[in-house]
């Protein structure tokens, strides 16, 4: 092991490890926020972009703190397995998400569009006892949320559809 | 004078590593819960419970804590033990590092109630929040500070292979835990999303399975009693890890919102990431030559040699299911849990598996009690691995042909749940003993540590 007299500093270590760390940041957290299709809201960000005393927000707040974004995805792809499922997503769309919770897992489906699917009655009977709606769904039962933060709950995924902008958009 | 255990130069590691099995068996409850939950779904639904365990409320519980709790513990007490042994000298700072020990502990204990409660920041593995991630970034400064100063304290001049990842993760895990947990109303969209998966992956990429490598390079010429391999190819495997791995962000947005170029910049690292992989694989089979018919008895080896197969699996995986068409299939589904338990149980758990059957009788001076059941927590481990990862995995396909099929919300994804369910239930089994294997290890390591003790006691009344 003697014939290494270059291993003998820390230094080439910390200073390539570091250097090699802050390429790969600048590429690939850093560069996006610069790209042109981030840039600019469209018509569905500036309907997401809601106001904080509005019950949507509030409804918004419930659903984080109830970790929904851990079973739904938010995330639209060019794939057969989206094609059901409305417009593609772009990055626009997300302009003014904070926290963006596009998702990792869909447990249960993904709520894009969530708002063009079913009524505000229906979200309330399937929030309250998922399996009376849906046999053999595996969501849980939300009948412990407070009226208010249920109709703020319910309010948040009827606010979910796409804008008259993003009609024609391809969905598959 | 008798030595009492204030003055003892292992005090640190013993902190570090006797909390993390605590964490260990809380997480891997929590992660039972979720698998019960997939099966029943008002599973311990029953006053309080049911908004303390809600599905979504405890998963980020069960993945922190068994990242940051039993994983993380288990690496930083194996890093006080390994860095001062190839440094020839003695841990700086030891009493920092044993209250950074219960520092950690109480950073657990805080950021499980704050999850508890529903004060999450949705970035996945850093859903704690922002107050409690200062205290993380606190915590990892202390530790390396304390590392850093050992290393540039030491006495053996020649820096070993594992003090280079050591020393990198050091560097990459402070860096990438401030980056991926910025205040998350500073930053929103598409980009912030980025940044989630920047971090989310690296933890996985440039903290544990950095240090996982590190500790395989120091253990494996131990247990083998051969010397390492190849010199050179730990340097590619070094090197080329700190390349391409901190790219690799992007390919969780495959198919998705970002622009081709991004694409790109994510999937063709993810895929040159098994040349490092390969690197440390080809020299750990190198050095295993002429020495496999070992791995039959030693069972510390058996766990180290396990491990860097299941290092080598995901890693193949990886990159395959980050490809456009797979990923279009797979992405999602049930397949990826089983690819996430892969690394941070298979490959890297192993690894601190065998790193406490090694380093525990060298620091309470008597050796592991039971062989049969460090044998039985091998093997019901590795058949619950292979329960859990396997069930997902073919669920996961099936979902993902589902979902083409049309399945994609209402009634007709129902259905395709109620139809994953035979799988659902051999995923609980396969937790199940995975479960029963970590109470064989804690119980064998307990008994050690008692005769350990009970062995002190007699040499000092004696002496």
């Amino acid at each position: 092991m003697s014939g290494f007299a270059n291993e003998r500093s820390m230094f080439t270590y910390v200073i390539g490890a570091s250097i090699l760390f802050l390429i790969g940041v600048f590429g690939t957290a850093y560069l996006p926020f610069y790209d042109d299709q981030m840039q600019a809201p469209n018509e569905n960000a500036e309907l997401r972009n809601y106001s904080v005393d509005s019950a949507e927000y509030r409804g918004r707040e419930v659903y984080i703190r109830e970790g929904c974004h851990v079973c739904h995805t938010m995330f639209v792809r060019p794939v057969l397995a989206d094609s059901a499922l409305g417009p593609i997503s772009q990055p626009a769309d997300y302009y003014y998400e904070a926290p963006a919770m596009l998702g990792s897992k869909r447990t249960g489906a993904d709520l894009m569009w969530v708002g063009n699917r079913w009524n505000a009655d229906w979200h309330r009977e399937h929030l309250i006892n998922p399996q009376k709606i849906l046999p053999g769904s595996i969501m849980p039962r939300y009948d412990y949320l407070s009226e208010q933060d249920m109709e703020d709950l319910i309010a948040y995924l009827m606010s979910l559809k796409p804008s008259p902008q993003t009609e024609g958009r391809p969905v598959n | 004078m008798v030595t009492q255990t204030s003055n003892d130069t292992y005090q640190p590691t013993k902190v570090f590593f006797y909390s993390s099995l605590v964490w260990l068996v809380i997480g891997m409850i929590y992660g039972l819960i979720l698998a019960l939950k997939f099966i029943w779904p008002n599973f311990l639904v029953w006053g309080p419970l049911q908004v303390i365990l809600q599905f979504g409320r405890i998963r980020p519980i069960h993945t922190n804590m068994l990242l940051f709790g039993w994983l993380t513990m288990a690496n930083i007490g194996a890093l006080f033990y390994v860095i001062p042994k190839l440094c020839r000298n003695q841990l700086s700072f030891p009493k920092m590092a044993t209250f950074l020990g219960y520092f950690w502990n109480a950073i657990i204990v805080v950021g499980s109630v704050a999850l508890t409660m529903g004060y999450t920041t949705v970035t996945e593995y850093g859903e704690w929040p922002l107050w409690i991630d200062i205290l993380v970034v606190i915590g990892v400064g202390m530790l390396a500070m304390i590392c850093f100063s050992t290393i540039a304290n030491r006495n053996e001049k020649q820096l070993y292979v594992s003090l280079w990842y050591f020393m990198g993760s050091l560097i990459w895990l402070p860096g990438l835990y401030i980056i991926g947990n910025l205040p998350y109303k500073l930053l929103s969209g598409v980009p912030q999303f980025l940044i989630f998966w920047f971090y989310g992956h690296n933890v996985i990429g440039l903290w544990f399975t950095t240090v996982g490598v590190g500790l395989i390079y120091y253990l494996l010429p131990y247990l083998t009693k051969n010397a390492l391999y190849s010199h050179r190819l730990s340097l590619i495997g070094f090197w080329t890890i700190a390349t391409f791995y901190v790219w690799n962000g992007p390919h969780h947005l495959q198919n998705g919102p970002i622009p081709l170029w991004l694409m790109k910049a994510g999937i063709i690292p993810s895929v040159l990431l098994i040349i490092p992989v390969w690197a440390v694989l080809a020299n750990v089979f190198g050095t295993l030559k002429g020495k496999w018919h070992a791995v039959a008895h030693n069972t510390p080896l058996k766990f180290l040699v396990t491990g860097a197969i299941f290092y080598l699996i995901t890693c193949l995986q990886g990159p395959f299911q980050s490809l456009q068409g797979p990923s279009s299939i797979v992405k999602f589904t049930d397949w990826v849990p089983g690819h996430a338990h892969l690394p941070v149980f298979g490959a890297f758990s192993y690894v601190a598996f065998a790193v406490m059957y090694y380093v525990i009788p060298k620091i309470v001076y008597h050796h592991i009690y039971s062989n049969r059941m460090m044998e039985t927590h091998f093997w019901l481990s590795t058949i619950g691995l292979l329960l859990f990862t396997f069930s997902t995995w073919t669920a996961g396909v099936f979902e993902g042909f589902a979902w083409i099929e049309g399945a994609q919300y209402g009634l007709q994804f129902v259905e395709m749940l109620v139809a994953m369910q035979p799988f659902f239930w051999i995923r609980a089994v396969g937790g199940t003993l995975m479960f029963l294997a970590q109470i064989f290890f804690i119980i064998n390591l307990y008994k050690t540590i008692q005769l350990g003790k009970k062995s002190q006691n007699t040499n000092e009344s004696s002496a």
